[in-house]
C-alpha cells in the first residue's frame, strides 16, 4: 500500500510539473504573437519612422534598424525557448503516463489478490 | 495549441459515448466545462481589448485634430489632478505597438492601425464564438448521455 502511496505522490508531482511547463508554454505563445505583431508593424513603417522604446518610465528614441534587429533577436530566442519547453512537456507527459499505468497495474494486482483471498 | 486534437478526439468520443462509464463521462464533462470556462473568459478579455482599441480611435478623432491645435486643454496627471496645456502637434501621435515599442504615426495612420487591430480581434472573436458553440454542444451531449446512464444505473439497482 505504501508503494501505491509513493507512486501516486510521484504522479501528482509530475502532473504539477507538467502543468507548470504548459503554463510557461502558453506565456511564450503570447509573447511570440505579440512580438510577431510588432515585427509585422515594423515592416509597414518607413525607414525614417520615429520609434521609441519604453525603458523604465521613459521613452528612448531608437533607430528602426536597431529596433527591428532587437525584435528579430527576441523572436529567435522565444522560438528556441518554445522548442525547449515542448521537449519538457513531452518528457513530463510521457513520465506521468508511465506512472499512471504503473499505479493501475499495482491496483489491479491488489484487486486480484483481494478476490483470490475471498474465494 | 491542443485545440485541434482535443476537438477531433471530442468527435470520436461522441461516437462511443454510450460505452463510457459514469466516472469517465463525468470526467469528460468536467474537462469540457473547464475548457468552456477558459474560452468564455478569453472571449470576455478579447471583447475588452476591442473596446479599448475603439476608445483609442475615438480619442484620436475627438482629441487630436487640427481644431484642437492651439486651444488650451486639460491634461490629466492623475485621475483627479489636471494641468492646463496646449497641443503642439495635432498631426502625429505615439502608438504603443506592443513589447515596449512606441511608434510615431500620423493621426490617420494611427486610426488605421487601431481599426486593423479591431478587425483582427473581431475575427478572433468570431472564431472563438464558433468554438464555444461547438464545445457547448459537446458538453450538452455528454451531459445527456451521463444523465441517461445515471437513470439506467438507478433503475437496475432498484429492480
Amino acid at each position: 500500500m505504501a508503494n501505491v502511496q509513493q507512486l501516486s505522490d510521484e504522479y501528482s508531482d509530475l502532473q504539477k510539473k507538467l502543468q507548470d511547463v504548459i503554463e510557461a508554454r502558453q506565456k511564450l505563445d503570447a509573447q511570440l504573437s505579440e512580438n510577431q505583431a510588432v515585427q509585422k508593424e515594423f515592416k509597414t513603417l518607413d525607414a525614417d519612422a520615429n520609434i521609441y522604446k519604453l525603458i523604465g518610465p521613459t521613452l528612448i528614441k531608437q533607430d528602426k534598424d536597431e529596433a527591428v534587429m532587437n525584435v528579430d533577436k527576441r523572436l529567435d530566442f522565444i522560438e528556441k525557448e518554445i522548442k525547449r519547453i515542448e521537449g519538457q512537456i513531452s518528457e513530463f507527459s510521457e513520465a506521468s503516463e508511465k506512472k499512471k499505468t504503473e499505479i493501475m497495474q499495482i491496483q489491479m494486482q491488489q484487486q486480484q489478490q483481494a478476490q483470490a483471498q475471498q474465494k | 495549441m491542443s485545440r485541434a486534437p482535443a476537438s477531433s478526439a471530442g468527435k470520436q468520443q461522441t461516437l462511443d459515448l454510450s460505452t463510457l462509464s459514469i466516472q469517465n463521462l463525468s470526467a469528460v464533462k468536467k474537462q469540457l466545462d473547464e475548457e468552456l470556462e477558459h474560452l468564455t473568459a478569453s472571449f470576455q478579455k478579447l471583447r475588452t481589448a476591442q473596446a479599448k482599441f475603439r476608445e483609442c480611435v475615438k480619442s484620436i478623432q475627438n482629441g487630436v485634430n487640427p481644431g484642437v491645435e492651439g486651444k488650451t486643454i486639460l491634461i490629466p496627471l492623475t485621475q483627479s489632478l489636471y494641468i492646463p496645456g496646449k497641443l503642439e502637434d495635432a498631426g502625429n501621435v505615439l502608438v504603443d505597438v506592443g513589447t515596449g515599442y512606441y511608434v510615431e504615426k500620423t493621426t490617420e495612420k494611427a486610426i488605421a492601425f487601431y481599426n486593423d487591430k479591431i478587425k483582427t480581434v473581431g475575427n478572433n472573436l468570431d472564431e472563438l464564438e464558433k468554438i464555444v458553440t461547438q464545445k457547448t454542444q459537446n458538453a450538452k451531449v455528454v451531459e445527456d448521455v451521463l444523465r441517461q446512464k445515471v437513470l439506467q444505473a438507478n433503475a437496475t439497482s432498484t429492480s
